[in-house]
């Protein structure tokens, strides 16, 4: 004991320093050098699997042109493919889409073709470039799915310690039925439900997002009342099924680190209850729920697209859906790619989120 | 209570109820424990001694029911009853680490994962004895010495996945002595072990108890254990204790069939005889809808029927500081103890047989 004249403030500080020690740095950046792989690897799968219908695109628009009764010639065909790039080889097209689509953007083959050949009586789903269509629903999306997560949580945590430490109390029986309903009713039965009783007693099923007013000036102070009128059913729709879940885990997780050795070591010691269950069986529990936070993000996007269809809501999994329905590949797999990037952030936090949790992920992590 | 006493347990029972029944693993315990001594309790599994020592810190399981009166002498409050206390209240919390500390079977479960060791430590100096995080991280390192965790200073920052089996059993009683404990409750604490790190812990167990004037409550079924460590033995069996005496005076003359058969049971390096080591037959029965019976009635060789599956013997005398619950020993209180309870099963029976005739009038 070098330092006796330590001041217990500075303690605090070389406590902080312990916190960052070298093995969790290196687990960190170890981390994030993972992510730019992952998110090439998936960028391949996903043009991989635009290739996949039968066909190019233009053939696909060909048939459409002629089946609406335009003669199309072997020229324009062509034309079309070279303004596609579809006369180059994989790796160039490929080079191309990430160029186009995910990189920029604002060239994509609608866009392209849309403005090229203004004459063409042609419509596409949606008649601009791709990130226009994602830049207009991919705010409300995560905003709502973020939202929805964090009211999850900070509902369903309380909740699950509740009854995990009082077990097979009225209040715990009670928690469980309600959690394994929950669980069990797909979301767009509990969204109809949501928009019966809120008729019934409102006498406004509270459907869809936005008013005219809202959507000709933006959401501003004067609406905002109005706004999160509307966004109370899908709120509670798309937060209840993961809440009634995240309960359910964390209750099962603190039983289980509630019967560990070491509470009992830690009561033996004289610690209250309280510090026993929020420093020791908590910390502890919440480990796997913090490693699900990126799969959890990944089902709100897209396990809740029937449920958005059935709200009306403008968010983006209906739009992927609609993509899909038409062949919109591009479109499709520009989605496709946004949300994996946000689900490959969401599981980059997660990780280091539990190496901060549990040194031995640290450890591990460290010395690969 | 007397002043040389630092812990009495008297006619301690715990009881837990189960969907079949209620189970009755300890069934009225009675022991003292002087200032700086070491008690050992004894026996096998089941039978009761780990809940009898979890229910002085208070600690059982909540479903455990805990009657009878566990007093400590404190140094100066004066006697206590323990159980009187709200096992989650701050009273008993400030006995629990400060006055009784307990160390554990496993070691390698024992501490959190999540925590440096430091931590674990320095939270038990934190909760009795000072505030200032200096001075507990001092307190615990200058105990981490002391207890032979070499490079303590580096030992503090690492977390129980960093130590072996060994040095955590080390670590672990650091912490329970770090706020210097009248009493050291330790429960099995060598059974996971290597043997040979074995003895370094009983040695370094010792060596602390000669520093002040801490007593050892020692729970294990290891008799070689007990010989080494024990002043005074307290052998258990279906949660009651069946023999108590001087450490000394058990292994040389135990009285008790359970403790005969226990002594008999323990291989002896040396023995040149060609025999197959000595068993007691059967198992520890089940806590459960006990008769009025002897607890060990049923695995006897010197059972006496007609009386050992009446009547339960209790404890007495049969030395000065020997005592002995059997009626099968041949002295003096012993017998006695079988003339009274004959007499008794003989008056009774008289009565049942008088109450049977009234009927048949």
């Amino acid at each position: 004991m070098e330092n006796k004249s330590l001041s217990p403030k500075k303690s605090i500080f070389s406590s902080v320093a312990d916190f960052f020690r070298q093995d969790l740095i290196r687990y960190i950046i170890n981390r994030i050098l993972l992510f730019f792989p992952t998110i090439l690897l998936i960028s391949i799968i996903i043009f991989f699997v635009i290739q996949l219908p039968p066909g190019d695109y233009v053939s696909t628009a060909i048939a459409k042109l002629q089946q609406e009764g335009e003669e199309v010639s072997a020229e324009t065909a062509q034309e079309m493919r070279e303004s596609y790039g579809l006369d180059q080889p994989v790796i160039v097209q490929y080079g191309l889409w990430v160029k186009d689509i995910i990189w920029t953007g604002s060239n994509t083959t609608y866009y392209r073709l849309y403005n090229s050949h203004h004459n063409w009586k042609y419509s596409f789903s949606y008649q601009t470039n791709v990130w226009n269509v994602i830049g207009k629903y991919l705010p409300m999306t995560v905003t709502i799915t973020l939202f929805t997560m964090l009211l999850q949580y900070l509902i369903a945590i309380p909740v699950a310690v509740y009854s995990a430490t009082h077990q097979y109390s009225v209040g715990d029986y009670a928690i469980s039925i309600l959690t394994f309903t929950g669980s069990a009713i797909p979301g767009f039965i509990f969204a109809i439900l949501c928009m019966y009783l809120s008729f019934l007693w409102t006498g406004n099923a509270n459907v869809g997002m936005f008013t005219q007013d809202m959507l000709l000036n933006g959401i501003n102070w004067g609406n905002l009342g109005e706004f999160m009128k509307r966004m109370t059913i899908p709120f509670i729709v798309f937060g209840f099924a993961g809440t009634c879940g995240t309960i359910r885990s964390v209750r099962a997780q603190m039983l289980d680190e509630i019967s560990q050795q070491y509470t009992l070591t830690a009561r033996a010691k004289g610690v209250s209850e309280r510090k026993i269950i929020w420093k020791y069986c908590f910390r502890a529990a919440i480990n796997p729920t913090v490693t699900g936070l990126g799969t959890s993000l990944s089902h709100l996007f897209s396990g809740s697209t029937v449920t958005a269809m059935v709200l009306n809501l403008s968010i983006l999994g209906p739009v992927l859906f609609h993509a899909l329905q038409y062949q919109d590949m591009y479109l499709a797999g520009a989605i496709v790619m946004v949300q994996a990037i946000l689900v490959e952030v969401g599981v980059l936090l997660a990780d280091i989120g539990i190496a901060f949790l549990d040194p031995r992920i640290r450890y591990s992590g460290g010395s690969r | 209570m007397d002043d040389s006493l630092i812990l009495q347990i008297k006619d301690l029972r715990v009881e837990i109820p189960m969907p079949e029944g209620t189970l009755t693993p300890v069934r009225g315990v009675n022991f003292e424990m002087r200032k700086g001594e070491t008690v050992g309790l004894v026996g096998e599994s089941g039978c009761g001694k780990s809940l009898t020592c979890k229910a002085v810190l208070g600690i059982n399981d909540k479903k455990c029911k805990v009657y009878g009166e566990i007093n400590y002498n404190h140094p100066t409050d004066g006697a206590q009853n323990l159980l009187a206390m709200n096992p989650r209240g701050k009273q008993i919390r400030s006995i629990r680490g400060k006055e009784i500390s307990m160390i554990f079977q496993e070691p390698m479960v024992a501490f959190s994962p999540l925590y440096t060791i430091g931590n674990q430590i320095s939270e038990a100096a934190l909760l009795h004895i000072t505030k200032n995080r200096q001075e507990a991280k001092e307190l615990s390192i200058a105990m981490m010495k002391k207890v032979g965790i070499a490079n303590a200073e580096k030992r503090y920052n690492q977390y129980p996945h960093e130590f072996s089996g060994g040095m955590l059993q080390r670590a672990m009683i650091t912490m329970a002595l770090v706020c210097h404990p009248k009493i050291l409750i330790a429960d099995e604490p060598t059974t996971a072990l290597d043997v040979t790190i074995q003895a370094q812990i009983l040695e370094l167990m010792k060596e602390m108890q000669k520093d002040s004037d801490m007593g050892i409550l020692f729970i294990t079924h290891d008799l070689g254990v007990v010989a080494r460590m024990c002043d005074r033995v307290n052998v258990m069996y279906l949660g009651k204790i069946v023999e108590s005496g001087p450490a000394a005076t058990i292994y040389a003359d135990p009285e008790h069939p359970y403790t005969n058969g226990l002594m008999h049971s323990v291989h002896k390096i040396g023995s040149r005889k060609k025999e197959r080591l000595f068993s007691i037959e059967g198992t520890v029965p089940l806590a459960m809808n006990l008769k009025t019976a002897c607890g060990f009635y049923e695995r006897c060789d010197h059972r006496i029927e007609g009386l050992c599956d009446q009547a339960d013997p209790e404890l007495v005398e049969v030395a000065p500081d020997h005592k002995v619950a059997c009626f099968a020993c041949d002295n003096e209180a012993c017998r006695a103890m079988r003339a009274k309870a004959e007499a008794m099963l003989k008056a009774q029976g008289q009565q049942g047989a008088s109450k049977e005739e009234k009927r048949h009038e």
